[in-house]
């Protein structure tokens, strides 16, 4: 192989893929007790050890011209020798990834402690019907509150939303390669920013709400900000890659004409980009309203919040009848937005 | 004022990826001329007339404008010499939303100011000109269409209008009729005779094809691999000198 990249994403998914074949069995085999499990520098040192082991072997391998499956995943044989063909489950990669994929199962099974026994067990469906029955008995007694709290989680996304579109425009601009050119600062600024973004959307809005929630109390307006940093690393993004596909041409012409760089922007990159940017923009406000009902449950505010206490309190009317209007008000979000975004395209 | 509004010496332009698109170009040209380029793809064209206005910033040599060195100039400076040079291009480079009344407007960007140019706000001095270079180019009647509805043609003659916007001293036209076919080709190319007969605006155009040459140049010159090969009368121009400048075996072709 050539290519050294290729070379090494391929050594290191042949190895991940054969050191989880290696540990899986020693577990099984040499059924370890959870504080052998829980000592750190021995399970990583064993880890590792095993992990370079294995690229080795996966190394050789290759060397030896059997086709893993890193190898046929990121160095796909150029010629198409189909014309002497072997069943894949003949093949070294076939038996590879059948294994892989029986013991991971397996490991599937036993970790999530999967049983039908509990599933079907007498007492555990007597609960479940119980719950189910309430559900479907919705309390509308708190429908205004309920709607309160709707419109609150609303409100909480729409402002998330109205306050990310401003700055992510700014960075999108910073983020994107034909606008900041190949000045090596401009360059170093691409790319801390680009970083700094991507970690940023990385991390899920429920975990910035609980920051937010103990940095500002726990309320509306720590999940407003959650959504807010989230909303802005994704929403400049898109809009940077959008950017990055704008055609040079009217820039080149606006800027032919004496034009400072704010009109240029202005007059030559505004216009390509307003109509997609909107549709990205109503799009998030439309994912953001879901996020801040699950941002609710961790103390965000609106209806989560409401949901998560009547959970608590087991009261399954109540839950019930917020449910059905979460279920409405994302149905219409939904929909309005999918209309929207068709009709400005 | 001198007979020589542009003067360029020995320009040099090698790109960031190390190509030498122009290796020592040397001309002059005169006021009110009607100087046409030529030359095969990738000998350096496009590459010359962005050096000349500083889209481009030259590696080498020196370009004087009415006496002044515009090499390398910055900021505030090099938007005042864009300002006085209009271009236009190939695929016109209109912005495919606005109408063609604002596309013309925007060729007087750099006199409006930023902050009233964002809001929309023009001088009714400006508004003028605009539309009366919309008339100029017998699209006065589709000012108020959007740009994209127009056909290549249409769109090449809003172009025009916007670099005439500018109210330039030369304008600049790359491969202005490359994507038009021939009969609007030579209506593109006659209004930008138009311009140069009656308004006396230089024009540095940048051709293709040898017959449109012989049609509208006043003066010619050829370049080769970014080298100047031929300086002279459009008439001069023979079946020899055709091979020096296309290679061996190339023949002319004619469009009418
Ligand atoms: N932005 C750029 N970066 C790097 N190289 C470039 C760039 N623009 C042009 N070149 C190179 O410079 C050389 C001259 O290109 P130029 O576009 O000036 O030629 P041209 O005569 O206008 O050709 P055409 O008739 O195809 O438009 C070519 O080899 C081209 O690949
Ligand atoms: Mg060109």
């Amino acid at each position: 192989m050539e290519d050294k990249k290729a070379l090494g994403q391929c050594l290191l998914l042949d190895g991940v893929v054969f050191t989880f074949l290696i540990l899986s069995f020693a577990v099984a085999i040499l059924q370890p007790t959870e504080e052998q499990l829980l000592n750190l520098s021995m399970v990583s040192g064993v880890t590792f050890g095993t992990l370079i082991v294995t690229m080795a072997l996966a190394y050789g391998l290759i060397h030896f011209k059997i086709k893993t499956v890193g190898y046929l995943l990121f160095s796909p044989p150029k010629i198409d020798d189909s014309a002497h063909h072997v069943s894949w489950f003949k093949t070294f990669w076939g038996v590879q990834l059948t294994v892989a994929f029986v013991v991971a199962c397996i490991v599937g099974i036993r970790v999530t402690d999967f049983s039908l026994y509990e599933l079907f067990d007498e007492q555990g469906m007597m609960g479940a019907r119980r719950i189910f029955s309430s559900l479907f008995t919705p309390n509308f007694d708190i429908l205004p509150r309920a709607v309160l709290a709707i419109v609150e989680t609303i409100f909480m996304a729409f402002m998330a939303t109205v306050l990310a579109v401003p700055v992510a425009f700014v960075l999108s601009f910073l983020c994107a390669k034909n606008i900041m050119g190949d000045h090596p600062v401009a360059f170093a600024l691409y790319g801390t920013l680009r970083t700094v973004l991507n970690v940023t959307r990385s991390i899920e809005p429920l975990i910035w709400a609980i920051v937010f929630s103990v940095w500002v109390g726990i309320g509306p307006f720590a999940g407003m900000l959650a959504l807010l940093l989230h909303s802005v690393a994704s929403l400049a993004k898109n809009f940077s890659e959008l950017a990055e596909g704008i055609s040079e041409g009217p820039i080149e012409a606006i800027r032919a004409t004496g034009a400072t760089p704010v009109q240029v922007v202005w007059f030559a990159v505004v216009p390509q980009i307003v109509l997609p940017y909107t549709a990205f923009t109503i799009y998030r406000w439309d994912i953001n309203v879901r996020m801040a009902t699950i941002i609710g449950l961790v103390g965000g505010g609106g209806i989560g919040t409401m949901l998560i206490q009547y959970q608590g309190q087991a009261q399954w009317n109540e839950v019930g009848c917020l449910v059905i209007v979460i279920a409405v008000v994302v149905w219409l979000m939904d929909t309005a937005s999918a209309y929207i975004r068709e009709a400005i395209k | 004022m001198s007979d020589t509004i542009l003067k360029v010496e020995k320009l040099e332009k090698t790109y960031d990826n190390g190509v030498q698109a122009l290796k020592g170009v040397s001309f002059d040209v005169k006021r009110g001329e009607f100087l046409v380029i030529i030359g095969l793809s990738g000998s350096g064209k496009s590459t010359l007339l962005r050096c000349l206005n500083n889209l481009h910033q030259p590696t080498g040599g020196r370009v004087t404008f009415n006496g002044e060195d515009i090499t390398v100039v910055k900021g505030s400076k090099a938007r005042s010499i864009r300002s006085k040079i209009g271009m236009i291009f190939q695929h016109f480079n209109l912005i495919p939303r606005y109408s063609v009344f604002k596309n013309a407007l925007s060729g007087s960007l750099s006199r409006a100011g930023t902050l009233k140019s964002l809001m929309g706000i023009y001088n009714e001095e400006d508004k003028k000109r605009a539309l009366d270079y919309l008339d100029l180019v017998g699209i006065k009647e589709k000012a108020y269409i959007r740009a994209d509805q127009l056909s290549g043609g249409q769109q090449q003659r809003v172009a025009i209008a916007r670099a005439l916007t500018q109210n330039p001293e030369i304008l600049l036209a790359d491969e202005p009729v490359a994507s038009l076919d021939p009969a609007t080709c030579h209506t593109v190319m006659d209004y930008l005779k138009k311009v140069n007969r009656e308004l006396g605006l230089t024009v540095i155009c940048n051709l293709h094809f040898l017959s449109l040459v012989r049609q509208y140049a006043d003066r010619v010159i050829a370049l080769k691999g970014g080298e100047l090969v031929y300086e002279g009368d459009p008439s001069h121009i023979d079946e020899k000198w055709f091979e020096e400048i296309y290679g061996e075996g190339a023949k002319e072709v004619h469009i009418n």
